[in-house]
């Protein structure tokens, strides 16, 4: 039984980390270039996986558990160090992640605005104007964006 | 998301428990307890976490803690009692425009 609820935790980890690492880490590149389906697809990957990632620390809890040391040291720093890499991902990645692209989609639903070209366009105005999801580059970007 | 999540756990956390406390009641089989015990664990983290990233509502996220049947109990409440639009569409699982959530009907 070890041994199983072991791979099960490897497993989850493997799965579960491994992509919200590398969508993580391009999000920041993607923001800059205002690239919003690809923004959209990598939130996507990051939330759905750090869902599946409660199985990793639930599993190496039984894992522990049925091999008796759950009083050990490094148990209880693997622990904690998890904890800070959970807390971290859901109260700052992810919810900036979802500020950047409420910010750049901009208000959903209605159509373009009229032809009437107003002297500073909203990057989602231009973005609506030219290409449905993409901002040039000279567009002023929102505050806050910068890391 | 959020809700297929929750419509799909809750019922794995009521059976994986009732599971276990009919194996502590008769059989006892460790490797019964040791393998539906995180299975159970999960369903109930990924109950409570659909749930406070779908609704507000204190009540609402209250309810989804609740031991064995708090995923069944928040399913039961939006039936019932939709808070805002925005829920009642995520819960009756009609597919939005435009949304990051691209599911299909369930």
């Amino acid at each position: 039984m070890t041994k199983l609820l072991l791979t099960i935790h490897v497993l989850a980890a493997i799965v579960a980390i491994g992509p919200v690492t590398v969508a993580a880490s391009m999000f920041p590149a993607a923001t800059r270039r205002a690239d919003l389906p690809t923004l959209r697809t990598l939130h996507r990957i990051c939330t759905v996986y750090t869902a599946l990632g409660v199985v990793v620390p639930v599993f190496g809890l039984a894992t522990a558990t049925s091999l008796g040391v759950l009083g050990d040291a490094w148990l209880l720093v693997s622990i904690g160090l998890t904890l800070l890499a959970a807390a971290v991902l859901a109260l700052l990645v992810l919810p900036r992640q979802a500020a950047v692209l409420t910010t750049l989609a901009g208000e959903p639903g209605p159509p373009a605005p009229p032809a009437e070209p107003s002297d500073h366009p909203s990057p989602a105005t231009r973005a609506r104007r030219r290409w449905p999801d993409r901002v040039p580059a000279s567009a002023p970007r929102p505050a806050g964006l910068a890391w | 998301m959020s809700s297929r999540l929750l419509r799909a756990a809750a019922p794995v956390e009521l059976i994986s428990l009732a599971l276990l406390l009919v194996n502590l009641a008769t059989a006892h089989w460790q490797a019964v307890a040791s393998l539906f015990g995180p299975v159970h664990g999960c369903a109930y983290l990924f109950v409570i976490g659909a749930t406070i990233h779908k609704s507000r509502d204190t009540r609402t996220r209250l309810l989804a803690i609740v031991p064995g049947i708090g995923g069944l109990l928040v399913i039961r409440r939006h039936k019932t009692r939709p808070a805002t639009p925005a829920e009642a569409e995520e819960f009756s699982a009609t597919p939005r425009q435009a949304s990051l959530d691209q599911d299909a009907t369930s």
